[in-house]
């Protein structure tokens, strides 16, 4: 499967219109310069740390990834099997750009790399992941985290 | 992931999101996001090229200076230099699988395409120094035995506690995928993602196994396991016609 034009007609337009709750709000939170900026992963791909247990179907909760992780201990355990997995396999960046970001601290572009970095798996109803996206929210405030990057997968 | 910056958005942390389904963000409407053209999958592009995606983290960060929000969909302008074939690529080589045939000799024929794939896959292994098998928590070996098993028809039970055992089928599937197409691109060439999948769904007997397992088990009387081996084991593009299930689940993709 390469893009979604390749899936099959009915299945892109399921993707296309994947249902996303109607929000009522249109929040948008500003911030310091980006050289000041704490950046944090969230992602969806359903990523665990080797060892823990995968997410089941379609679990709404998210699971701790530390900063400290290293690549052979990091594997995606989304439900989906309609993404290619080959570019993660070869280079945890494609889905997971921790060694980007680093990179990026280290020469001053951002503020700092949080300590942990999390993954929701992202086939589950937005709705049930609501209580737990507040009580990330606050972990990530606890973290000083006050940029977040959102790839799916 | 939409829905996700929203909420956070909404307590206060700013996000922006990667984008690889443009009419999904549109319709969702998330505070910033970077649509990217790359393949599901792969949300910051091509593998091993570090300066590439940089270029997109960057990219996807400098939204975050912009004022003119919210809701900003910017596109990132650049393809995957990766998404091409690589002509040079030889995959290692396996016995032809026949895609019938009676369910002993393809579950025989996977648990030996493991121990054929050894060697490939601990060059894999030493090249990346990385391996992504590991979701069902077995050897690769004992993942191949347990996917044969069922083919075999013996519905074996869960070898881990606290998991179903067609969960367990799933995550030994997935396994299976991850090691045959991790020594596939053992070596100096650049396979696509496209070629590896047509090695493995084509040519291999695991693909073949795959395969059959979903025919035979979509009769089963299970719900859950006629529904986990109806849409999470074979991709919908390699679907052969006439299998494809009637209910397909919607929402495979986040």
């Amino acid at each position: 499967v390469t893009r979604l034009t390749d899936l099959p007609p009915a299945q892109a337009l399921r993707l296309a219109e994947l249902e996303c709750p109607d929000f009522e709000t249109r929040p948008w939170t500003t911030g310091p310069a980006l050289s000041q900026r704490r950046v944090a992963i969230v992602s969806s791909a359903g990523l665990v740390v080797r060892g823990e247990d995968p997410f089941r179907g379609r679990d709404p909760d998210y699971r701790a990834i530390p900063g400290s992780t290293k690549p052979e201990d990091l594997l995606i355990s989304h439900i989906s099997i309609n993404f290619d997995r080959t570019g993660f396999q070869e280079d945890w960046n494609v889905v997971f750009p921790l060694d980007r970001l680093n990179e990026l601290a280290a020469e001053g572009t951002i503020g700092s790399v949080a300590e942990t970095h999390y993954s929701f798996m992202g086939a589950t109803d937005p709705v049930q992941m609501e209580p737990f996206a507040r009580d990330l929210a606050g972990r990530l405030r606890q973290g000083k985290v006050d940029a977040v990057i959102l790839p799916p997968v | 992931v939409s829905a996700l910056g929203h909420y956070l958005e909404e307590e206060g942390i700013a996000t922006v999101a990667i984008s690889l389904i443009r009419p999904q963000t549109e319709n969702s409407k998330p505070p910033r996001a970077l649509w990217v053209p790359f393949e599901l999958g792969r949300p910051f592009g091509p593998p091993n090229l570090p300066a590439f995606q940089k270029q997109v983290v960057l990219a996807a960060l400098r939204l975050f200076e912009r004022e003119s929000g919210p809701v900003i969909i910017d596109d990132f302008p650049v393809d995957d230099p990766r998404a091409q074939p690589d002509a040079a690529w030889r995959p290692p080589p396996v016995p032809a699988a026949a895609a019938a045939g009676p369910a002993e000799t393809l579950a025989a024929r996977l648990e030996n395409e493991i121990l054929l794939l050894q060697g490939s896959h601990q060059r894999w292994v030493a090249q990346h120094r990385r391996t992504t098998v590991g979701l069902s928590g077995l050897s690769v070996g004992e993942c191949a035995r347990y996917v044969a098993d069922w083919l075999r028809g013996r519905a074996p039970p869960s070898p881990r506690e606290g998991f179903s055992a067609p969960l367990m089928l799933r995550f030994a599937v997935d396994d299976v995928k991850a090691y045959c197409l991790e020594a596939a691109a053992a070596g100096a060439a650049k396979p696509s993602s496209r070629q590896l999948g047509d090695w493995f769904w084509n040519e291999t007997a695991a693909g073949a196994a795959i395969h059959a397992l979903r025919a035979v088990l979509q009769a089963s009387e299970d719900e859950r396991l006629r529904l986990i081996v109806s849409n999470f084991m074979v991709p919908a593009a390699r679907v052969r016609a006439g299998t494809s299930p009637a209910n397909q689940r919607a929402r495979m993709q986040s």
